[in-house]
């Protein structure tokens, strides 16, 4: 049924909203609605208003097993209303092992980009699966997609991607949207996984974990702009990435480690370097820069020694370090990124630390400090990340490569070793 | 000589590529601009308060520009840092197109803002600028990267570039510091005027470090046109003579003169809009792909459609080019002057406010197609477009089946509600076999509903990331004036009898639609 709500520019709003209990149903009401020319609301002032142009670019489905977690998703999709109109199904299940029933909300939401222009709308649908039904998601969301639509699925929780019911919801998708920062334990097994499955099929793949990381990735490449510094960059020796940890013990497996190796990877990716020995915990005595603190973040304390690789471009070998230390900042955040590079004889050092606005950059060469520079750069919000991961368009080869490399760093075994 | 010895030894020189930045490869932006100045000459003026200034707040805004950046303002009026910075807030709660203002971008906005009084007749002045810019380079970590923004009258334009050079403000660094050059249209007033500030420009700065400025380049839609044809494999096997009847482009304007009346006197529409927005269109369309996209291999491609432009027959009776002058009308419901009432303007002006032609381009792939463009003031409605009218089906199937649908239509709307439309036959449900033309429309606003950058802003990152494929290289600004200045000349040549020759409100006049008719064709209505 329509809803009466005011409209204001760039705000969406809700103006159709209605249960189904079927797929049948659901289709159903979503003819409704584009067939209702008389979705009129009793707004205030604005008599007779209704629905001008429907709006679809992409079908995007969240598989979201929790409903705060659903409820979340809805808002941060509904952010994108006027920015990317997608038919959006938000899909969770409930009582697995309760008889099969099916509960779906058919919403429309509208938008007035700019004053004058018509108000455009697109739909949501939160369905809830009971039973086995909710054990087969591709069977409640194939029907419902938008034929010649790309199909783009955000897994906000950890995707279970050994599970056939997903790979046979993922055989329908385009694109894969996760957040490997957010898995447990270290989160590199499921890289992995992800690696494998990328690698087998079509599926293009957004880890907000890297895209997060852009600002970073900005100001590590604005470092070798400078053809003073360019030639240094294929004469890497060392890779350093610092990251927060909350445990004291240093025990690997209780931090996740996706966004610090995604760092590594990303580098190791652009510059063709090949895993010689994937990450492993470093034994044997400390060396005096694995216990520097990171007064910045509020770092003062290192916890455990970390993780080393060794990285090769068929020449030389690039050793790299993953090392925790104790941090305020959340788990598994990076806090630094150090380059050693060495070129006939002279020798280029790059320090990155990233605060919440800003990203700072210094240089020394030959011991001589030859660059400070500070990026504005705020950390991106989960709406911007979403909107970069549906603006990504096909495959984006530069975050394919980088999941590929940190699955070859994660190594075939669990780094615990 | 490392050549001469590889041949010696029967050995081929390396093709290897220049080493690249290869961690640039999928970044938000090609590279970061360097630390920078931005020296805006003219930044008490109008173009400075209206469209420079909201563009660079709004790069600022967006975190587009360095961190390591001072905006230096150059003007004659008495302005110290503070009360520029006002005129600057003012000049932005005017003009911003996202307002309210952000007020800790603002904050962070207005300390890098410095103002710097210069006479230009000064003979100091400009070894005052010098030394003021090397002071703030220092203080400021802006590594000797200088932007010279030139916003003033183009009258000023070699006195400006003159005094930069006399006190070597154009010397490039080997350490990296910048020195590039914007220049605002109009560039010269013809052809020889044109070379003359070719020349002069040229004896200070290299063409690698001028950019000239043509807005409409910047402009989303115009720069999608290049995403369109070379992005899309279905469109460019029919971008060619083989399928295209004729091509229109209009860049028509509802307002008058403004309060420019006495510019606009030694201008015209010729001048004003056809030398640079309307060719610049008729190049972008015209024009062979690159082999890259970058900005030599895209200018050289656009300057070969400029050269190919046949010379316009301008006899009065029988030529390819029209011209008209508004007399008083009713627009958008307003009684509006006739351009000779205007302020500023010659009661007996000859200045022309509307221009037509039919332009023919002479290579392989658009003989035979002409181009017909059209630009005034006082037309019924403010709209730009570029359509592609294709031929008509070789034999007419439906020719009996009441009414017969139009030729295909491809049409790119540039301004305003931007977009694309497809015009095609489809079959009238029923039980009958009538054919009706429909459209597929693309609008940028439904399927991307976010602002687009102001063309200003688009721009102004370009110069300051060095990058000018968008900007007119003087060849091509040469090529323009040599196709103009015949026109302007003959008609300086023979006033207009018939002037003013369109009512304000209209689509200019009768001999603009003559044009077509002759040909068989009409122009498009808006």
């Amino acid at each position: 049924m329509a809803v009466a709500s005011p409209l204001k520019i760039g705000e969406p709003v809700l103006r159709w909203s209605a249960r189904a209990h079927s797929i049948a149903a659901i289709e159903h009401e979503l003819a409704r609605i584009w067939s209702a020319t008389d979705l009129t609301t009793e707004v205030e002032g604005e008599p007779g208003r209704y629905v001008a142009a429907r709006s679809s670019v992409m079908n995007l489905v969240v598989i979201a097993r929790r409903p705060e977690l659903a409820e979340h998703c809805a808002a941060t999709i509904q952010a994108l209303t006027g920015r990317h109109p997608s038919r959006t199904m938000i899909v969770g299940a409930a009582d697995p092992d309760g008889p099969s029933w099916l509960d779906a909300r058919v919403e429309a939401h509208c938008i007035l980009p700019r004053e004058g222009s018509p108000e455009t709308c697109a739909e949501m649908i939160h369905v809830t699966a009971g039973g086995e039904s909710g054990r087969h998601v591709a069977a409640i969301v194939t029907p419902l997609l938008i034929h010649d639509l790309p199909v783009t699925i955000w897994w906000p929780d950890e995707p279970p991607l050994q599970l056939p019911a997903t790979r046979e919801m993922l055989a329908a998708a385009d694109r894969l949207v996760v957040d490997g920062s957010s898995w447990s334990g270290t989160g590199l097994e499921r890289l992995r996984e992800l690696a494998t499955l990328v690698e087998t099929g079509r599926l293009a793949v957004t880890d907000f974990a890297l895209v997060r990381q852009s600002r970073w990735r900005e100001a590590i490449a604005s470092i070798f702009d400078d053809p003073e510094f360019l030639p240094y960059l294929r004469s890497l020796r060392r890779i350093a990435v610092t990251y927060a940890t909350h445990d004291e013990t240093g025990t690997f497996g209780f931090t996740n480690l996706v966004k610090p190796v995604y760092h590594v990877a990303w580098l190791a990716s652009r510059l063709g370097l090949h895993v010689q020995k994937p990450l492993a915990p470093i034994v044997g005595p400390a060396k005096s820069s694995a216990g520097r603190a990171v007064r910045s973040t509020g770092a003062v304390q290192t916890a455990g020694r970390g993780l080393g690789a060794t990285l090769s471009d068929g020449r030389a070998e690039v050793a790299v370090l993953v090392r925790p230390v104790l941090s305020p900042m959340p788990a598994g955040t990076t806090l630094r990124v150090e380059l050693l590079a060495e070129r006939r004889g002279s020798e280029l050092r790059a320090d990155v630390t990233a605060e919440a606005e800003t990203v700072h950059v210094r240089v020394w060469q030959d011991g001589v400090e030859a660059l400070e520079r500070h990026f504005r750069a705020p950390r991106r919000t989960e709406v911007d990340l979403l909107a970069a991961a549906i603006e990504a368009g096909g495959h984006d080869t530069v975050g394919m490569d980088a999941l590929r490399s940190a699955a070859a760093l994660a190594g075939p075994g669990d780094v615990r070793g | 000589m490392k050549d001469l010895r590889l041949a010696r030894q029967g050995k081929r020189p390396s093709r290897a590529k220049p080493a690249e930045n290869v961690l640039r490869e999928g970044l938000r932006l090609e590279r970061v601009p360097d630390p920078s100045i931005v020296v805006l000459f003219g930044a008490t003026g109008d173009l400075a308060h209206r469209k420079v200034l909201p563009a660079i707040y709004q790069l600022w805004r967006t975190n587009l520009l360095p961190h390591e950046f001072v905006l230096l303002a150059i003007g004659r009026r008495p302005y110290d840092d503070e009360s520029f910075r006002a005129d600057v807030r003012k000049a932005l709660e005017d003009h911003s197109r996202v307002l309210p203002l952000d007020e800790a971008a603002w904050t962070s906005f207005a300390e890098r803002i410095v103002y710097h009084h210069l006479d230009f007749h000064d003979a100091d002045g400009f070894e005052n600028l010098a030394a003021r810019l090397a002071t703030i380079d220092t203080e400021r970590g802006t590594r000797g990267n200088f932007l010279f923004y030139l916003a003033i009258q183009p009258s000023q334009f070699a006195g400006i570039i003159a005094g930069l050079g006399r006190v070597g403000l154009d010397h490039e660094h080997h350490d990296g510091g910048w020195r590039r050059v914007v220049i605002e249209k109009p560039f010269g007033h013809d052809l020889e005027s044109a070379k003359r500030l070719n020349r002069e420009v040229g004896r200070v700065f290299r063409e690698a470090q001028v950019y000239r400025i043509d807005h409409y380049l910047g402009k989303e839609t115009v720069r999608n046109l290049m995403v369109f044809r070379f992005g899309n494999g279905i469109f460019e096997p029919l971008w060619n003579r083989r399928y295209v009847d004729h091509v229109q482009i209009t860049v028509a304007e509802s307002i008058g003169i403004e309060s420019r009346g006495a510019f606009y006197e030694q201008t015209g529409a010729s001048r004003d809009v056809l030398q640079n927005h309307l060719l610049q269109l008729v190049s972008l369309i015209a024009m062979e792909p690159p082999a890259r996209f970058e900005a030599n291999a895209l200018r050289d491609e656009k300057v070969k459609v400029l050269r190919a432009i046949s010379a316009v027959p301008v006899d009065p009776r029988h030529g390819d080019v029209v011209r008209g002058q508004y007399g008083a009308g009713w627009v958008a419901a307003t009684k509006v002057p006739g351009y000779r009432e205007e302020e500023e303007v010659d009661p007996e002006s000859e200045t022309e406010t509307f221009v037509a032609a039919k332009l023919t381009i002479d290579d392989w792939r658009w003989s035979g197609v002409p181009f017909y463009v059209r630009t005034g003031k006082r037309l019924p409605k403010r709209a730009t477009e570029i359509a592609i009218q294709y031929r008509e089906v070789p034999h007419r199937l439906f020719k009996d089946e009441g009414v017969e649908p139009d030729a295909n239509l491809l049409a790119i709307r540039i301004q305003p509600d931007e977009g694309i439309m497809l015009r095609f036959g489809a079959k009238v449900p029923g039980l009958g076999l009538d054919v009706r033309s429909v459209t597929m429309d693309f609008g940028y606003g439904s399927a991307f509903n976010v602002d687009s950058p102001d063309a200003y802003e688009t721009l102004i990152l370009d110069a300051l990331q060095g990058d000018a494929s968008l900007f007119t290289r003087a060849d091509e600004v040469e090529e323009a004036w040599g196709i103009v200045d015949p026109i302007v000349e003959s008609w300086a040549a023979a006033p207009a009898p018939d002037f003013p020759n369109y009512d304000a409100g209209t689509w200019g006049p009768a001999a603009s639609d003559e044009l077509l008719a002759r040909d068989g064709r009409r122009w498009r209505r808006f």
